[in-house]
């Protein structure tokens, strides 16, 4: 574990800094730009209802990303085989690979939501982002974070080159992330949109993390929270018996 | 069962689609031996050592480490093991002394014991003022030494070496081969691959040669150069004016496979020829030849290694009745001039 943080905590120029530097875009976009002229969702401006699917979006986008590239990388250049050949269990490698992604995931989203508290700091006609339900944040962050570091070291055992791992990127994660009412909440879309746009988990996931904000909810978040905790849980179960079995890993 | 052998295999099979890369190898390794497996590129040798490092999963029979099975019991099996394999497999994010902290964190040893050991052993190999480069910015000899540094930073049972001396100098080489004979000495058992015969010959205790995924033989070197044929080189007071004729048949230890006349000089090629040297002489001088020198040439491993690896397994091990034969036949090959 140790290993995995260092290696990313050493680099923050290309771990950290660039989701910050795209988030603080979106927030100067999206949030003070084009924000005001949004009506805003009841009592919350545009730039707080966008926050909270912004901190899913760098959680799962990072704790994915690092995973996939983690293992891509080990097994590209050969040298997972320290781990592969080292007296761990499948079980400790995988929740190893798991939490050290999920934690740089957790920590992008801090950032973001930081960020996100300075920019409604900065324009006084905002309200202050607050956060109504604590502990929805924490347990949804939590487990999408687990949830989608799980999936990628699925994408990492998977892919057989780096562009692989660009088109789980591209033409998964952010499309979900895209029309998974980061941006909108579903009341505005028609049907049948409204209705297909439920089996997007990302809907989950950014419903239950504006719950955990702004205290509003479109879906209801417990069962939500019920729902991905179960996919996590399965996920990195898969993840283990991935390894067990050497899905990517053995020959 | 017993965990006296360092490596016990039973009928180990490893197939890729159609290829067969291991066909019912069984073999045996002691603990504390010094053991060789030889063989050319494509035998196999890597694919068995990957199977009991678990990066390779066997399609059939057993294989065992210090009598745990690499599957069931792959974690004691992999924590006995330090393994530096042929192609190099080293994280590249980190320092060489960080990589050696992580591989020995691996194995449960405490940060403050993992950074001595990484000293320790980057000293023991010879590159303790690389320990703040990554692994990336070392020459191609300290490469080599790394992967050593890190196959012994978990104090192993058994140390797999897959062509250490691949492509290195001979200074590197008579360095790894003093570090590898220490450590074999204080008891690790040792398990070396390597399609150098003079290695092989100086070094190991045992041998096993192996082609196309099969144990051809095992012995030790000594009995292995017994395999191939010697050189029997029989010097006479004057130039015989044609090949001696001379009855080969009724040797009762070894079998004359040739004879050549080289000048003053008959070259004789015979398996065992110590055995066969005073009935030959005295056959000579009885058909009026007086021998005034003999020099016996040892078949070298590399001749027997290669005489037993053109053959299949089932022909080598009687190899004699077949060896007539296709000497004749490569000396058809070999000499067109010699007739035309």
């Amino acid at each position: 574990m140790r290993r995995e943080i260092l290696r990313y905590v050493r680099m923050p120029q290309s771990t950290f800094l660039p989701p910050l530097v795209t988030n603080a875009l979106f927030f100067v976009v999206f949030g003070v730009i084009i924000g005001g002229r949004i009506d805003s969702y009841g009592q919350f401006s545009y730039i707080l209802f966008i926050l909270p699917g912004l901190v899913v979006l760098g959680v799962v986008s990072q704790g994915f990303q690092n995973a996939s590239f983690t293992i891509f990388h080990g097994r590209w250049e050969d040298y997972i085989e320290e781990i592969q050949t080292a007296p761990l269990s499948y079980g400790e490698m995988v929740v190893a690979y798991v939490l050290t992604s999920a934690l740089r995931g957790i920590i992008v989203g801090t950032f973001i939501g930081i960020i996100g508290a300075v920019f409604t700091l900065l324009d006084p006609e905002t309200a202050v982002v607050g956060v109504a339900h604590p502990l929805y944040v924490v347990a949804f962050v939590l487990v999408i974070s687990v949830l989608f570091s799980a999936l990628g070291v699925v994408g990492g055992l998977w892919a057989t080159t780096f562009d692989d791992l660009a088109v789980m990127n591209q033409f998964i994660i952010q499309p979900l992330v895209f029309v998974g009412a980061v941006f909108y909440p579903l009341s505005i879309l028609a049907q049948p949109w409204q209705t297909v746009s439920l089996i997007n988990p990302m809907v989950y996931m950014v419903d239950g993390v504006r719950y955990g904000f702004l205290g509003i909810s479109e879906i209801g978040p417990d069962l939500s929270l019920a729902v991905l905790t179960v996919a996590a849980v399965v996920a990195v179960a898969v993840d283990a018996w991935l390894f067990r079995h050497g899905y990517g890993l053995t020959e | 069962m017993s965990s006296q052998f360092a490596i016990s295999v039973r009928d180990l099979e490893k197939d890729y689609g159609d290829v067969q890369a291991l066909r019912s190898l069984s073999l045996d390794v002691g603990a504390g031996q010094f053991f060789g497996l030889l063989g050319p590129n494509g035998a196999g040798k890597t694919t068995f050592i990957n199977v009991l490092v678990g990066l390779v999963n066997r399609t059939g029979g057993e294989a065992r480490v210090f009598g745990a099975d690499v599957t069931d019991d792959y974690r004691q099996v992999r924590d006995r093991i330090g393994i530096a394999p042929q192609e190099f497999n080293v994280d590249r994010f980190f320092p060489t002394k960080e990589v050696l902290m992580h591989k020995a964190g691996y194995h449960g040893v405490d940060r403050a014991e993992a950074a001595d050991r990484a000293d320790e052993v980057l000293r023991t190999v010879g590159i303790y003022e690389k320990r703040n480069t990554k692994f990336t910015y070392l020459s191609g000899g300290m490469k080599r030494r790394f992967v050593l540094a890190r196959a012994l930073v978990s104090e192993p049972d058994l140390l797999i070496l897959d062509e250490p001396t691949a492509g290195v100098d001979v200074e590197l080489r008579r360095d790894l081969w003093r570090i590898i004979t220490e450590l074999n000495d204080e008891g690790t058992t040792v398990l070396l691959t390597t399609h150098y015969i003079e290695e092989a010959e100086q070094l190991c205790d045992e041998v096993a040669i192996m082609a196309e995924g099969r144990k051809i033989a095992v012995a030790s070197p000594a009995e292995l150069t017994q395999r191939g044929t010697d050189t029997l080189r029989i010097l006479l007071d004057e130039t015989p004016s044609g090949v001696p004729d001379i009855d080969e048949s009724g040797l009762e230890n070894g079998s004359i496979e040739d004879i050549a006349v080289e000048g003053r000089e008959v070259v004789v090629t015979a398996k065992r020829a110590n055995a066969v040297a005073p009935e030959l002489v005295r056959r000579l001088d009885r058909a009026g030849y007086q021998a005034t020198n003999l020099d016996i040439e040892p078949a070298s491993l590399e001749e027997v290694f290669v005489d037993l690896t053109s053959h299949d397994a089932d022909d080598a091990d009687e190899g004699e009745d077949e060896s007539g034969e296709t000497d004749a036949d490569a000396q058809r090959l070999e000499s067109p001039e010699a007739t035309t």
